[in-house]
């Protein structure tokens, strides 16, 4: 294992850190927290982040723009070079600040952003077992003669009793139909999909042959904002491709509450419906293009959305959710057949919704706590859910309490001018140089920018107002001597990328509007966290593990998360990302009926907490509207943080100004 | 042995503000307010008589009556305050820069002011019209005419106090920090000035206080809270001294000023409107006010004896 790991020192910073060899050597900076600038996001076109390689090697991309008497002199482009031995690296005083006019250096934060591995998982879920809830059985049966002569049906039922034990099977009646035709056609020679309901067996589809290999399950994590999905292949477990899309509700609305309003209106539900199973539908073409499995493959699908995007991809009347008292029509949900939602697949194939606790705590918190194994847990854990809504869930494995709050779909990506998903191109780390203002970008696929993902836009907050780019309150300080910062139509506003830099030949920018909104999504979040705590009546500094899921990319850095006030200023060895926790659950369960069954039991656990009749909720909400915090007392480090950052911007300018003189 | 009454004190207090360039000083309390069994209030709660640049409009007769003869010349307004109803301060409003209304030029508006902080000996505290992007022009000039007298500018609100704010700073003056009745937000706004690098001695909060019947249960809420905050949280952010504009909310109010023929039930409406400032202006000092902005002057003696009676 140690020869994968490589040593790269950074001069002059003198910072050196271990990473995988053919690791990119601009991440391994991002990674060191030294400062290149790289503002093409890896694309190698903006040739800006030239570092010199004095001693080891790099693989370089070719064509990268560097003279011939630079390459001798052992220049590399840094987004261009993949690491292949011990370096040693030295950073040019032009490629790490832009000009020579500052020297003075912050020190390094280090990354934080730890993320469960499916190690841990498996420490977490001893139930896991690969069990899916649906199985297929091959048969090859004996002919029916005068003397044996059961019906299609029963000769089905009587092999799979003697073969698997499945006694007391029911067949559905469209595989009823198929039956006689099929099992004449294949010589008695036929595969049968056997779905487990819990309640009963049911044998739901009959194919001609063993078709017991090619077995595949649909994970979906259905979000207000994001459609998240996973093709797995039944026989390993793995996911072999995944795919996700926004919502194709969002232009009935952008939240559960302008969806539901839209559903009460004349063919408003239907229309909801079929937009959401046209995304869906779309995204499972898009996965079996990318793979050689086939349609017929899929035998269930798995889904967890919170409680309105449930109701309304099952056509179910949302109209009670929204008035008091909160009414949902169910929280637990039978199988369905896909086709009968108008999702173009066989007959035969079953999906199942995570079961809910109330209107405002869905699926997807359940299969998130389910994910996350704090159900099992001794420890005290929040488990808190940043999506189009912020849910919170205290406890462990003895009592749970759950909460939900309005953020708005900012982390996601939407409101944000030139938000997105973290798909290819989407910046999705930032630093910023507190000495020039130059950003430091780093964009998933290393391709030109094209927008910013939740994960960039914390970074960049972050970052923004350790710069001293953005005040308290969030506002652009348009007054600081830089082009990138400039009044535009929607008030002051940051360039993180130029025009020429860009997949999109436009100016990549962050707005005051842009900033607002993510402060009411981290401030919602946030007082949702102190409400439930103060409930219950426990301290932060009682909680033995905090939990983050949400759609922001692939990491969250958590230090980040704290500087914008999103997440509270406790020991950061206890926050640990979980990636889309409905997403991972949904896996889970698709491939393991145990786990459906103990999705329903977290169900029946948690106690729900109404957070909107709550009267502190607004004086919480208007505390945090502020960065980090109105009460910094709550956020120490952050403070001391950004004192030293403004003590050393004293200095900087200080020196600044005698040397201009 | 003697009873002793139990106190409950606080290491924390209200920061001392000194105003003008004189020994006024306003704040200091190490309780809330007037609980004088429990701590300490070194200085009286100050009453700011309201002096206005311009011929107020839309004030009642009630009111007009006894300023009938100071009204058209603020100077000679504010010395009769002082050496008459016994100003504490005088809070010089610079309504005539309103650009809605005459929309005079912040130099005048700066000579008005300056001649009004030269005439009097107590300490001056210069509104401008409330008109946020008119305010910031109108106090600098206030600010660069008065240098070094110590006047208290303001209000100072989220969208101009980094001019208002700098103005200050730079000239040596004061400041009142105005937000919209809730703690949170004053407490920002005063982070933000302080950041600018605004002396946290030198701000006044005016956490904006409603007349009898128009909120003023919810006002006494937001000041009690910040009061609280600052003594009993040793809250930083909230040790400012409170501000209240009474005579401007308590003028406003339609039982203060509708006339006896409209509402025969109401009463004498020459006596009533006074009541209605006297009344807003004791309970405001109940619930936190160190200062207190008034108009008529014999809402002004009442007030002064309810301070009188209290400390």
């Amino acid at each position: 294992m140690e020869n994968d790991m490589c040593r790269v020192c950074f001069h002059p910073e003198e910072r050196c850190i271990e990473v995988a060899r053919g690791e990119n050597l601009l991440r391994a900076a991002m990674k060191a927290d030294v400062h290149i600038n790289a503002s093409c996001g890896g694309e190698g076109s903006c040739g800006k982040c030239r570092v010199i390689v004095e001693k080891g090697d790099v693989k370089q991309k070719l064509g990268v723009k560097l003279s011939e008497e630079e390459v001798k002199q052992g220049y590399v482009l840094a987004c261009c070079s993949s690491i292949e031995s011990d370096l040693e690296v030295r950073v040019p005083i032009e490629t790490q600040i832009g000009d020579k006019s500052a020297l003075t250096r912050r020190p390094p934060i280090p990354l934080k952003g730890y993320t469960l591995s499916a190690e841990d998982w498996a420490k977490r879920l001893p139930q896991w077992e690969l069990n899916p809830p649906t199985t297929k059985r091959h048969l090859i049966m004996e002919k029916p003669t005068l003397e044996d002569n059961l019906s299609d049906a029963e000769r089905i039922k009587r092999d799979l009793a003697r073969l698997s034990g499945m006694n007391d099977l029911v067949i559905d009646y469209p595989m009823l139909q198929a039956l006689p035709g099929m099992i004449r056609a294949s010589s008695f020679d036929v595969t049968v999909t056997v779905l487990d309901r819990g309640s009963d067996l049911r044998a739901v589809r009959i194919e001609k042959g063993d078709t017991t290999l090619r077995q595949a399950a649909i994970a979906i994590d259905l979000g207000t904002t994001t459609i998240a999905t996973q093709l797995i292949d039944l026989q390993t477990g793995k996911v072999i491709a995944e795919a996700a899309d926004y919502n194709g509700q969002i232009p009935y609305g952008e939240d559960v509450i302008s969806r539901i309003i839209y559903s009460t209106r004349a063919t408003g539900l239907a229309k909801l419906q079929s937009a959401v199973v046209n995304t869906i539908w779309n995204l499972i073409q898009e996965m079996v293009e990318k793979t050689n499995i086939e349609f017929c493959s899929i035998t269930h699908l798995c889904i967890s959305g919170n409680t309105t995007m449930t109701h309304l991809l099952l056509g179910l009347d949302p109209r009670y959710i929204r008035v008091d008292p909160y009414i949902p029509v169910a929280q637990y949900f039978p199988w369905i057949k896909a086709s009968s939602l108008g999702i173009r697949i066989a007959s035969g194939v079953y999906l199942h919704c995570t079961p809910g606790v109330a209107s405002y705590v869905g699926g997807d918190i359940v299969a998130g706590v389910l994910a996350s194994g704090m159900f099992n847990s001794e420890k005290m854990t929040l488990y808190i859910d940043i999506g189009t809504n912020g849910e919170m869930v205290l406890g462990n494995k003895d009592w749970m309490l759950a909460c939900s709050c309005s953020a708005g779909p900012a982390f996601e990506g939407a409101g944000v001018k030139h938000g997105m998903r973290a798909t290819r191109g989407a910046i999705e780390q930032v630093r910023i140089n507190e000495a020039t203002l130059e950003p430091m970008i780093i964009t998933v696929g290393s391709k030109h920018a094209v927008g910013i993902c939740g994960s960039g836009l914390i970074d960049l907050l972050a970052e923004m107002f350790l710069t001293g780019i953005l005040d308290e309150r969030g506002k652009v300080n348009v007054d600081l001597d830089t082009p990138r910062v400039r009044e535009g139509n929607n008030g002051g506003e940051y360039v993180i990328a130029w025009a020429e830099e860009t997949g999109t030949h436009r100016d990549i920018v962050i707005t005051d509007v842009d900033v607002d909104n993510l402060m009411r999504a981290k401030a919602a979040v946030f007082a949702g966290i102190n409400i439930m705590m103060e409930e219950v009546g426990m301290t932060l500094d009682m909680l033995d593990e905090i939990l983050i899921a949400g759609a922001f990319g692939r990491y969250l850095e958590i230090d980040k998360a704290i500087i914008i006030g999103l997440l509270p200023d406790v020991d950061t060895e206890k926050i640990k990302f979980v990636g889309n926790g409905s997403l991972l659950g949904s896996y889970l369960m698709a491939l393991s009926g145990n786990l459906i069954k103990e999705a329903e039991r977290i169900a029946r656990m948690m106690t729900y907490l109404e957070l909107s009749t709550n009267a502190k909720f607004m004086d919480q909400y208007v505390s945090a509207l502020f960065l980090p915090h109105t009460h910094s007392k709550n956020f120490p480090t952050v403070m001391r943080r950004l004192e030293e950052a403004r003590e050393r911007a004293r200095t900087a300018r200080g020196e600044a100004g005698g040397s201009d003189n | 042995m003697a009873f002793e009454m139990p106190t409950e004190t606080t290491e924390s207090k209200i920061r001392e503000v000194s105003l003008g360039t004189g020994d006024v000083k306003v704040g200091g309390e190490n309780v809330l307010p007037f609980y004088l069994f429990d701590g300490q209030m070194p200085n009286r709660p100050l009453i700011a008589v309201e002096v206005c640049d311009d011929n107020p409009q839309g004030w009642p007769p009630a009111v007009m009556e006894p300023l009938a003869d100071v009204i058209s010349d603020p100077v000679v307004w504010a010395k009769k305050a002082q050496d008459e109803w016994g100003a504490d301060l005088i809070a010089l409003r610079l309504k005539s820069t309103d650009p809605k209304g005459d929309d005079k030029s912040a130099e005048e508006a700066a000579q008005t002011a300056k001649s009004v902080v030269e005439a009097v000996d107590v300490p001056v505290i210069v509104y401008g019209a409330e008109d946020v992007e008119k305010d910031g022009e109108v106090l600098k000039a206030v600010a660069t005419a008065t240098e070094g007298k110590n006047v208290l500018l303001g209000p100072a609100v989220e969208d101009n106090f980094k001019t208002i704010g700098a103005a200050s700073l730079g000239y040596k003056q004061s400041v009142v920090a105005k937000t919209p009745i809730d703690v949170n937000l004053a407490k920002q706004l005063n982070v933000l000035l302080s950041n600018l690098g605004v002396d946290v001695g030198s701000i006044i909060i005016d956490p904006t206080t409603g007349a009898l019947g128009y909120g003023l249960e919810y006002s006494y809420s937001v000041m009690e809270r910040l009061k609280i905050a600052a003594l009993q949280q040793d809250d930083g952010m909230t040790q400012m001294p409170l501000i209240a504009d009474v005579g401007w909310e308590s003028w406003k109010a339609k039982e203060a000023k509708a006339p006896a023929s409209e509402f025969p039930e109401w009463g004498d409406e020459s006596r009533r409107g006074v009541f209605w400032e006297i009344i807003t202006a004791s309970c405001l000092l109940m619930a936190g006010a160190n200062i207190v902005m008034m108009r008529h002057p014999d809402a002004i003696k009442t007030v002064r004896k309810v301070i009188d009676s209290l400390m």
